[in-house]
């Protein structure tokens, strides 16, 4: 049986983008901040539990009380937090770059015109085109949750009930959600600027914008402190200002919803603190990727196959 | 005249304001090898852009092998097969790469099997294992020759298709195309600016001049009436206005 064309532009769309070394080179960055991740989170977790273990048999040996080993007193999602981190940071980055490649690569080829006479429709292109960018998101969260899980199974003393299990399944569609309005920024710029580099630096710019200046005006976030998944999740000072801003910007401000929802999903949310955004984080999150998925969409569809290649 | 394969009526195609094709009106005959001639910006890339589907006109409609391009678009796009002037393709993926994924987009049944016979047909399949990077541009032309005929397309468009290539590779393309159209009876659509390769190649001429259609006759019988290669030069001059042959000098 024929493969559908909406089949047929995603593989080898897909193929061709990760052939690009740009592509393979940030992909392969992430996979490895997530695996050194899921490392710390290990080996700090081993260590502590080798120490109790120690202590406990001292303990024990001299006819003292054994404390309970702390090691359970917290959840063991809490140690994959960094990964929150690398996804906001270096992941968003991969899938900018991935929806960018996945159309630039076709305009840069200069092949628009032979598959604009094509039998297929232009909403087969750009559900194709969309189809290949949610493949390989799915692709790299898959990737970092079973690094994650593969972690968990290792680890001495800690086992996952299955409500932190589907937590985890929740924390990656999180993380490939938010990876995902990035790359579908990526796919549409790459679809509606007409240089290369324009389509390139809007959708970073946009990422530079909502990591790092947003969290500013509604969680009173310096930049150094966005990076690290506990100082973001510090309470906002009540200031008309930040009561303000909060509100206003909240919906926006998509790098303090990812991080909430990571935040509650890994059982590391402080006590008493909660988004300042009136949206839930999640549905923060699924709002915003139909908003992108609406952009993409049009700036494919608008795409012209007869004027569309850089060169032109 | 035979049944038309391309009936284009009062075709026309505006840019920022400004009309580049105008009342476009023409019959092509199913089986023609049909030249279209016209100094550079005169609109034969834009006629084809919108015959192809590519771009759709602002007024006016055509029918490609009975289907209409602006209510039907797929038909037409399963009846045509189109050469650009600079034929691009995937780069690092191989020709075979290429053309099978251009064969199922196209929804060829069996595609490595037609692929193998257009190489062939071509004779190109020394270019099947390799990469689209190093070719030639007589070797990116065939190749572009050869996905566009995967289908077996009943109207080839081909712009500017000698364009850029040497004169060995300027007879192989024209032997190509007058063994595609006697072979298999597919209508040829050619944009061109050597007269010279009109007279070898096509079967019809049109001339088109800022967007206006003022030539349209068989080249037998332009051939009849004005002689040799050089008559049809002076032909095509005296109908290119003077402001721009004096741009050209």
């Amino acid at each position: 049986m024929a493969d559908s064309p909406v089949l047929l532009i995603a593989r080898q769309s897909a193929r061709f983008v990760l052939r690009e070394r740009t592509v393979a080179l940030l992909a392969t960055l992430f996979v490895a901040l997530v695996l050194i991740s899921a490392w710390l989170g290990w080996q700090a977790t081993a260590t502590v539990d080798r120490i109790y273990v120690d202590a406990a048999a001292f303990l024990q040996k001299s006819g003292q009380p054994v404390p309970p080993n702390p090691v359970l007193d917290i959840s063991p999602l809490s140690l994959m937090r960094n990964m929150s981190v690398y996804v906001a940071l270096i992941g968003a980055l991969s899938a900018i770059v991935i929806g960018n490649r996945l159309v630039g690569l076709d305009r840069k080829a200069g092949i628009l015109p032979l598959m604009g006479i094509r039998p297929i429709s232009r909403a087969a292109y750009a559900l194709g085109k969309i189809a290949a960018l949610a493949g390989l998101i799915l692709l790299l969260a898959l990737l970092s949750g079973a690094i994650a899980a593969l972690t968990f199974l290792m680890l001495p003393a800690v086992a996952p009930t299955a409500g932190q299990w589907a937590q985890l399944a929740g924390f990656i569609g999180a993380s490939a959600l938010y990876m995902a309005i990035f790359g579908l920024a990526g796919l549409g710029t790459g679809a509606a600027a007409r240089s290369e580099t324009v389509g390139l630096l809007v959708p970073v710019t946009l990422w530079l914008t909502l990591t790092f200046i947003l969290p500013q005006l509604t969680a009173n976030l310096n930049p150094t402190a966005a990076i690290n998944p506990i100082s973001a999740l510090a309470p906002l000072p009540s200031t008309p200002f930040f009561d303000a801003a909060s509100q206003i910007l909240g919906p926006f401000s998509l790098a303090d919803s990812y991080k909430f929802a990571s935040a509650r999903l890994l059982d590391y949310l402080p006590q008493g603190i909660a988004s300042p955004s009136f949206i839930p984080p999640v549905a923060d999150l699924v709002l915003a990727t139909i908003l992108a998925t609406a952009f993409a969409w049009r700036a494919l569809i608008r795409l012209s196959m007869a004027q569309g290649d850089y060169n032109v | 005249m035979p049944e038309p394969i391309l009936s284009l009526r009062r075709l026309c195609q505006v840019f920022d304001g400004v009309a580049v094709i105008n009342d476009l009106t023409m019959d092509i005959a199913k089986g023609e090898v049909f030249g279209f001639l016209g100094h550079n910006g005169a609109g034969k890339t834009t006629t084809i852009q919108m015959l192809t589907t590519l771009a759709r006109p602002a007024a006016g409609t055509a029918l490609v092998a009975g289907h209409d391009i602006c209510t039907d678009p797929l038909a037409v796009r399963r009846a045509i097969g189109y050469v650009p002037e600079n034929v691009r393709l995937y780069d690092s993926l191989t020709a075979t790469e290429n053309l099978l994924f251009f064969a199922r987009l196209s929804g060829v049944p069996a595609p490595q099997r037609r692929v193998r016979e257009v190489l062939d047909l071509l004779d190109c399949t020394y270019l099947a294992g390799r990469r689209l990077g190093g070719f030639s541009k007589g070797m990116r032309q065939r190749v572009g020759l050869a996905q566009a005929i995967l289908h077996n397309p009943s109207v080839l468009f081909l712009d500017e298709p000698t364009s850029g290539l040497d004169p060995m590779g300027i007879r192989m393309l024209r032997d190509l195309i007058l063994r595609l159209n006697a072979e298999f009876g597919m209508t040829i659509f050619m944009n061109t600016h050597l007269i010279s390769e009109i007279a070898k190649t096509c079967t019809s001429i049109a001339v088109l001049s800022h967007g206006k259609l003022v030539f349209h006759d068989r080249i037998a019988a332009v051939t009849a009436r004005y002689g040799d290669d050089t008559a049809l030069e002076e032909l095509y001059l005296s109908l290119t206005p003077v402001g721009r042959l004096q741009e050209v000098a």
